[in-house]
This record gives C-alpha cells, structure tokens and sequence, in this order.
C-alpha cells in the first residue's frame, strides 16, 4: 500500500480526512473495505514480525457477525512484537498520530491505513476495535475496546483490561468488525494471501475464510529479508513541504547544526557549503528561516553534486534466498532463480530491484505475449492496473524473450520487486509503479539476467534432450544392423550379442553417451515382422 | 540353374561379402561404422569428354551410423544388403518391388517421452530403389549382377545365336514374334553372328514393322527396339553387342528432343543413374534419324547463320563448314507429317542444347519470351556440338516435330530400303 513513513503533523478532522480520501485509502464499497481491512491488518502484522527479525505465524480469521446484514469480523493474529498499552490507545485511536521524521521501508504505514478500517468499521456497523497485545518482556497481556472520538479526534478506551500470561506468547490481535462483500472481494482477497505467501517463504500464515475454508501457507526457510534501518532523508529528495516541516520541529539551535543532525550525507562542510550558496548565515535559528530562504535553500540542496550517495540501509530487499524459496514453495517449477540488483538511486530516493523466475513444474501457462508476472512494491503484491505498471513495459517491451529460448505461452512466472523508501508510485492507487528511466533500466538488467540464467539452464535442457533423442534414434536401430550382419555373414562365427555390446561401446565411446542409456533404448526395441 | 547363373550369384555373394567385411572390421577395432561410396548426385556427375560418358564425378559419401541424419540410410543400407544376400543364397530373383515388400518391417521403440514408436524400415519403394542404387555404387555391381531382375521391355531378332541359361537360342528363328532381353544380359552368352550392324529403334511399332519387312535378314542387320526410354538391359545388352561383337549401333528415333535424348541415354548414360553409365553406355552409337534436317535441309539453318556471328560457342564459319543436307521428304509430304512441337517438347529442346541458341533461332517472340524461366540452361555438353546445334536450331524455328511413324508411312519400302541403307552408307548420321 504505502511506501513511506512521510508523517505530518498537522491533524486535520478524522471524518473530514475519511471522507475525502476513502477511496484513496481504499474503502470506496463494501467488497473494497473488506479487502482493504484484511491488507491494513495482514501488513501491519508482517511489519510487527519479520521487520524486527521475528519469524512470522499469521493468522486471518474472517468470519460472518451478523445473521442479517453483511457484517464481517475480521481478526488478524501476530507473533510480533507488541504494542506498549500506553500507545495502544493512539495508536488505533487518533489519526494522523506520530512522531518523528524519518525514512523507512515499511509495507503500510503503521496508523494511517488501519485507522481508516477502524473509522469505516464504526461508521458501518459502530462496532469498536479490539486489541489483544503483549510484548516479549511483559508478564500480562493487555486488552482493548477503542472508538475513535471523530469530532475531536481521539481515542475513546470503551474497555480495557489485562490479565497474566500463561504461556510465553506475545503479538497483537487485532478485531475489526466491519460492512464487507465476501462473495465479491473473495477471489481477491484469496489472491492478495497467495501473493502475500510468495514473498514470505519464512511466515506460517493460515486463513479462515467465511466459506469454512482454511488456506495455510507453511514456513519453508527460516531465512529473513534483513530489516529495514531507518534513516535521515537524502538532501536530493527534498522539497520545501518538507525541509519547512524539518526545520519548524528542529531542537538545534542554528540552521548549520540543524542540517547537519535532520540529513544524512551531510557533514558541517558540506552544510556550510549549502548555505553560503544559498547565501544563508549559518548560524541563524533553523525555526527563523523565510519561505525565500527555505525555497533558495531547497534549490541548492537539490542541485548540488558533491554529496555521498543517499544510503541504501533503510531498503530491505526480499533477498534471492527468499525470492527462490517463496517461487519453489508456490510452484514447485523445474527451474528457479533469483536476483536482487545492487542499490541505486533516482532523484534522491535509493531503491533496489529484484527479479526471479520460475519455469516449469506447476507454473501455469502464462498469456500468449508475455510470462505470468509478479509485481511487487516493498514486499506488497500489486495486483491491479498491471497494464500501466513500468514493469509490464520492461517486460514486453525491453526484452527479446525469444533470445532467452522461451515462446509463450511457456509455464514462466516472473517476480519482480521494487523497494525504496520511495516507490514511484504511478497516480494515488499505489497499484503500478512510474516510468522512471533509473528504475526502468535496474527493473530491464534484473529481468536480463535471471532470463540469461534461465536460458542457460533451456538450453542445457535442450542439450540432454537432444542428446537423448540421439540415443533412442541411434540405438533403435542397432538390432536391425546386427541382425542384417549376421545374416551375411551366417557361419563365419560371429555372434550377435557380442555385435550388438561392440556398437553399444562405439557409439558410447563417439558421443559421450554412456553405455547403460543406450542399452535402456535397446531394451524396448523390437524389430516387426 | 544354369551354371553361369550359379557363377553369377557366387561372384556377387563373394563382393557382397567382401565389401561389407570392411564394417564387421570397423565395429571390431571400435571404430565407427561407415559406409564409403561414390557420391550418388548431379553435382557428382560428370560429362567424361574422352570416354565420352556421363560418370560418376571423385566425390565420395559417408555413410557413418552415428551420424544422426545418416543412421536410417546405414541401417537400410544393411537391411537391403541382408535381403539380396539371402535372395542370392536362396537361388531367387526377386525384383526391386519384392525386395521393398522383402524388407519393408517395422522397428518399434520407446522415443525419450516414453512414447511407443513404431517406425518402418521404408514407407514407399521409392526409399528402398534409393538404397539398392547405393548397394551398387558402393559395391561396384549392378543389380542384375545380384540377379535382381526387372520387367523385360527391350526386344531383338538377327542372325544371332545366343546361349541364355542353357539354352541355345537362334534369333533369326522367332517368327513374327521377337526375343525379350532379360534383365541380366550379362548371363547371355554369344554364340555366332552373321550381321553387320545394329539399327536400335525406339519405337515398338517401327521395329515390329521393320522385322515383318524382313528388313534384318535383307540388311545383314541385328534389330533392336526399347520401346520407349530404354531399360538398364537393352543397353547393357546394345553395348555388348558394340563391345563384344564390334558391331556398329545405329539409333532410330522421332524427330524431336525427346527422341534424341533417348539417344543420348543409349551414348552418354542416363543424368540421374550415371554410375551404369560405365557398363551400360554405347559411346560409338549413332543418331541415324530422324534428324530435322531429313525432314527440312539445311535451307532453315542457312538462313539463320547468316543473321548472327555465332551459335552455341561455334563461329558461324565452322558451323558454315557443316555437310550440306537435302530433305527426304517433299514439301507436301512434310506438310502432311509434321506435328506441331508442345511447350515440352520446346522446353526439353532447351535443356539438350541451351537457352542461348533457342533465343536465337526462335522467330516468335510469344513463344521466347514463354521460355524465360530457362534463361539460366547452358545445355549439355554433348548436344553442344556442330550437328546437334543444326538439328535443334531448326526444330527452335520450325517449332515442328516428326514421328518415325511418319517414314513408314511415306512407305515401309522407302524407310527399309531408301532412308536407313542410304543413311548408312553415305555416312549420314550423327556421332
């Protein structure tokens, strides 16, 4: 869904933010919401899991909650880490609640997304929220009943209550009773699981559906993307919105100190340097700063080319060990392979793209113009607007597919991710990622090479195949020829058995083919009358 | 069996063996096997300008059976070697249809998707001809020699007495009927010759005409028809006639390209089966007739020279020098017999003797510019001479043709006792 935690501050009405951007966020109908909340919910928990290196056990659970209308509760368990209680209320309750500025990757951005859930939940069915949390390190596990005041904007505890552990658990839970359309978002919400399931192979992650029908994923490696750091904005990938927000809320006492601490690649030279192009005194109060001199200095910022590249450690590639095992556990295919690009940056934003590929085995067929193809954006599936998406492009377009040896359809799938701290997201669906030549040419080199792997491994294939084929077109005719042999030369002691092992070892001993395959082909040869 | 028939059929047994030796050799030292023969294609065969034959050229072919695309010919190579070997052994003479159904069985295996395959050795007769021509280049025997026969198709009388099998037979003694030349003329034996001559004639009707005529016992002439494109016997048999008995071959066919490409057939060899040419070529035969210039002169060809500078790579002087030729037929007579020539007959015409002199002597320009797709014939060498280039250039002018049927029309008297004795005796024919 979202890429980047870009938190502001300035609280608008609740009611006010959902109206206007419900269908941004995702909860334009019943069938919509329902799939929105599941996502909200099943993200926030990955993020409360892998992200702080704990080997995720996910839980969906959507059930019917009422006999008469379409009211679904849908609760979505974690084995993360746990929300402190006095967050809690906050945290699901105040929109917009945050803290301070600083760029990671996550999938959603832990608030915003399932604040909305719990706002469209109380607006269709005026059920609260419920929330069963526990850290590793505490001994009682905590529990809430939370509305959200929407006139003024908080938390209202309707609930609360804590009891002892028994057992050495911690997590959240997390019960969201909503308006939903099970019949209509079903075949999605199974599809954005399955995604999901792809590019978490470490994650047990099991689903109830209302149909009864339990879908489990099972942990197949214990291996983890390495988490993502969070990080200072680059000065490249700033603009006045947020250089002002930076400098307003900044402790520092001068506009040099506050540079230097808000940004990463910026030492007290180079900051130095920044404003006196911008022809701004470095020891004046960030806070004092102009809109002519915050706008000069954003200028300079952002054309100035001494700076070191923007860090990479905020980006959490999936990995190829996980890339491979998510395709293997899903496909089960023939051929697998994986690659994730070294870092790069467009326009101040370091990203990283990571391709794999899955052919044969249960790969199912793909169209007859291009393979079957898995877009992800920070480890979220895009499943929607796949035709304006730049990787769809990469894929028809940059790439001669008949130069890696496949013709479609061909049992091909291609998994192709792009992390950042900020995707280009292409419009306000978040479902396809922009045409930006930096990430076009990293997404066309990451497609090239497992391709290149790809065709290696096709026409090593090809090879054994061919090699093959000359056995069984050379040995089935050995019979014949020895037969005929010994027909010409009928008393002259020659035996045909022995005729027959001697052009075995030739032909073994001239193409490399070892005898015992040969003398399989020769096993199911029978000359007719 | 007669006794030469045994000898026969030891002698090609020995060869057969022989030559297959060499691969029971090869698999033993672990080599791969392979079959070495003389490249069987026209770009192999070769115009022999002394022997004056069409011969199989120095390219060589191997047949090596772990050579993927060469696997199926090498074993049935083998398999039709098996089957003429037992068919020797066995005292029968099959034909080239017995041995296909013979041979014809199938192989089944398992392909690499654990399909069950059941493939024939050959599909059609055609796959198994092929092979038995390669038996005989490979071995170097033609496939009488292996006593494979044939249907008989060529026909002889004369005052010729031959041995066949055990038998003495007396040609001048078969009635209104004539000897069929079997398709191993190289069992017949040659006993007594009273003859002076071979007239060959190409059509069947001519010679059965010629023969109630009694025109071989008047001409001291051993009379020989292939009725039609000739068989490998009729050849054989006419070339040991030439060689054994030095009697000169004089050929009689239609006035056209098809007629004198028989001819060739009997002198050079044949395009596609050059390898025979060596056993079964005439190169001393003669083209008797009918020639275009019995049925035209040489007024049509004069005319021609004198409207270009060279013909067919000869200047128009050398071609000047060529004998002077009257008509034997009248201009009425000629209108009578003449046939219109086919688009075939014309196409053939080019293939004998090139597209350059049927561009020249053609008057229509409808009827050259149908021959376009030609352009690219050079002709072969051996109608590339001063004689054949007349007779063709008429025929491109003219555009007519004449059967031999029509001479005899014109009189059987007059084709046995005018046209072929004055034909022969003035030296008037083609080398």
């Amino acid at each position: 869904m979202s890429s980047e935690t870009a938190e502001k501050y300035k609280a608008i009405s609740p009611a006010e933010f959902f109206y206007k951007y419900k269908e941004i966020a995702g909860f334009a109908n019943p069938a919509r919401a329902l799939y929105q909340t599941v996502r909200e919910l099943v993200e926030n928990a990955l993020d409360a899991t892998d992200s702080h290196g704990i080997l995720p056990d996910i839980k969906i659970v959507i059930q019917r909650a009422d006999p008469v209308q379409e009211f679904y509760r849908v609760t979505v368990e974690d084995n993360g880490i746990g929300i402190p209680p006095d967050i809690v209320p906050n945290a699901f309750g105040r929109v917009l609640f945050s803290s301070k500025y600083v760029l990671k990757q996550t999938r959603g951005m832990y608030g915003l997304g399932v604040k909305m859930a719990v706002l469209y939940g109380q607006m269709t069915t005026g059920r609260p929220i419920e929330v069963i949390t526990s850290k590793r390190e505490y001994r009682r596990i905590y529990f809430f009943k939370i509305r959200i005041d929407i006139n003024k904007n908080e938390p209202i505890v309707l609930e609360r209550g804590s009891w002892r552990k028994q057992r050495d658990w911690h997590g959240t839970i997390v019960s969201l009773t909503i308006e939903g359309d099970w019949g209509k978002a079903k075949a999605r919400i199974k599809e954005y699981v399955n995604r999901t399931a792809i590019v978490t192979p470490y994650a047990n992650i099991v689903m109830y559906t209302p149909d009864n029908e339990v879908v489990f994923y099972k942990r197949v490696i214990d291996v983890m993307p390495r988490p993502p750091r969070e990080v200072k904005p680059h000065p490249y990938g700033v603009d006045l919105e947020m250089l002002k927000m930076i400098m307003e809320s900044s402790k520092q006492p001068t506009i040099l100190e506050a540079l230097v601490e808000n940004f990463q690649s910026v030492g007290e030279v180079t900051a130095r340097d920044l404003l006196t192009r911008a022809g701004i005194d470095p020891s004046i109060s960030p806070s004092s700063l102009k809109e002519d001199d915050l706008l000069k200095l954003v200028n300079v910022m952002k054309t100035y080319s001494q700076y070191k590249p923007p860090s990479s450690s905020a980006i959490s590639p999936l990995g190829t060990e996980v890339i491979k095992a998510g395709l293997n556990r899903m496909f089960e295919p023939e051929f697998v392979e994986a690659v994730t690009r070294r870092p790069s940056t467009y326009e101040g934003h370091p990203f990283i793209v990571e391709a794999g590929i899955a052919y044969g085995g249960k790969v199912p067929l793909s169209e007859p113009d291009k393979p079957t193809t898995l877009r992800y954006a920070n480890k979220i599936p895009l499943l929607y607007d796949e035709g304006s998406d730049v990787i769809t492009s990469v894929v028809k377009e940059d790439i001669a597919w008949e130069n890696y040896l496949v013709s479609f359809p061909a049992p091909i799938v291609l998994l192709v991710h792009v992390c950042s701290t900020k995707v280009p997201f292409k419009g306000v669906g978040k479902e396809s990622i922009a045409d930006v030549p930096e990430v076009r040419r990293e997404i066309k080199l990451a497609i090239s090479e497992v391709a290149r792997r790809l065709r290696g491994y096709l026409t090593a294939k090809q090879k054994e195949f061919e090699a093959q084929r000359k056995v069984v077109h050379l040995a089935k005719y050995i019979p014949e020829i020895a037969r005929s042999i010994e027909v010409i030369f009928s008393g002259d002691g020659l035996d045909r058995e022995i005729l027959v092992k001697k052009i075995v070892e030739i032909i073994s001993a001239k193409t490399g083919i070892p005898e015992s395959k040969i003398n399989e082909v020769l096993k199911n040869v029978e000359i007719g009358a | 069996m007669s006794s030469v028939d045994v000898k026969a059929r030891k002698n090609a047994m020995r060869v057969l063996k022989e030559r297959f030796k060499t691969i029971i050799e090869q698999i033993q030292r672990g080599e791969k096997p392979t079959l070495i023969m003389p490249k069987r294609v026209l770009s192999n065969t070769i115009y022999d300008e002394k022997s004056k034959m069409l011969l199989l050229g120095p390219d060589v072919l191997k047949r090596s059976f772990i050579d993927v695309n060469e696997a199926r010919k090498f074993m049935q190579t083998l398999l039709m070697a098996s089957i003429i070997y037992e068919a020797l052994v066995n005292n029968e003479y099959p034909t080239i249809r017995d041995l296909f159904y013979r041979g014809k069985h199938s192989i089944s295996y398992r392909d690499v998707d654990g399909k069950l395959i059941h493939e024939n050795t050959w599909d059609e007769q055609k796959e198994s001809d092929s092979v038995i021509r390669d038996l005989e280049v490979f071995m170097n025997v033609l496939r009488e020699e292996m006593l494979i026969l044939s249907k008989e198709k060529g026909k002889v009388v004369g005052n010729l007495v031959i041995k066949s099998g055990d038998d003495v037979i007396d040609l001048s003694k078969m009635g209104h009927g004539a000897y069929s030349i079997e398709p191993t003329p190289d069992l017949l034996e040659f006993r007594d010759v009273d003859a002076e001559y071979v007239l060959v004639v190409e059509k069947d009707a001519v010679f059965q005409q010629l023969h109630r005529y009694g025109f071989w016992r008047k001409y001291k002439a051993i009379l020989v028809t292939s009725a039609g494109q000739p068989d490998r016997a009729t050849r054989r048999f006419v070339r040991r006639l030439n060689e054994e008995l030095k009697l000169p071959v004089y050929v009689l066919t239609d006035s056209d390209p098809y007629g004198f490409y028989i001819y060739s057939v009997f002198k050079i060899g044949s395009i596609t089966l050059s390898y025979e040419s060596e056993r079964l070529a005439t190169p001393n035969a003669r083209f008797i007739g009918v020639s275009m210039t019995d049925v035209f002169g040489d007024g049509v060809f004069q005319k021609i020279l004198n409207n270009v500078r060279e013909l067919g790579g000869f200047t128009k002087s050398a071609l000047g020098r060529l004998k002077k030729k009257k008509p034997y037929l009248s201009e009425s007579e000629r209108k009578n017999y003449v046939i219109k020539a086919k688009q075939r007959d014309i196409e053939r015409a080019v293939e004998l003797v090139g597209y350059d002199v049927a561009e020249k002597c053609i008057e229509s320009s409808e009827v050259r510019s149908k021959l376009k797709k030609k352009e690219g014939l050079t002709g072969y060498p051996w109608f590339r001479t001063p004689e054949w280039i007349r007779e063709l250039c008429i025929f491109f002018n003219t555009l007519n043709k004449l059967e031999i049927e029509a001479m005899a029309s014109k009189g059987l008297k007059f084709l046995a006792d005018t046209y072929i004795p004055e034909k022969i005796e003035g030296n008037d024919w083609i080398d």
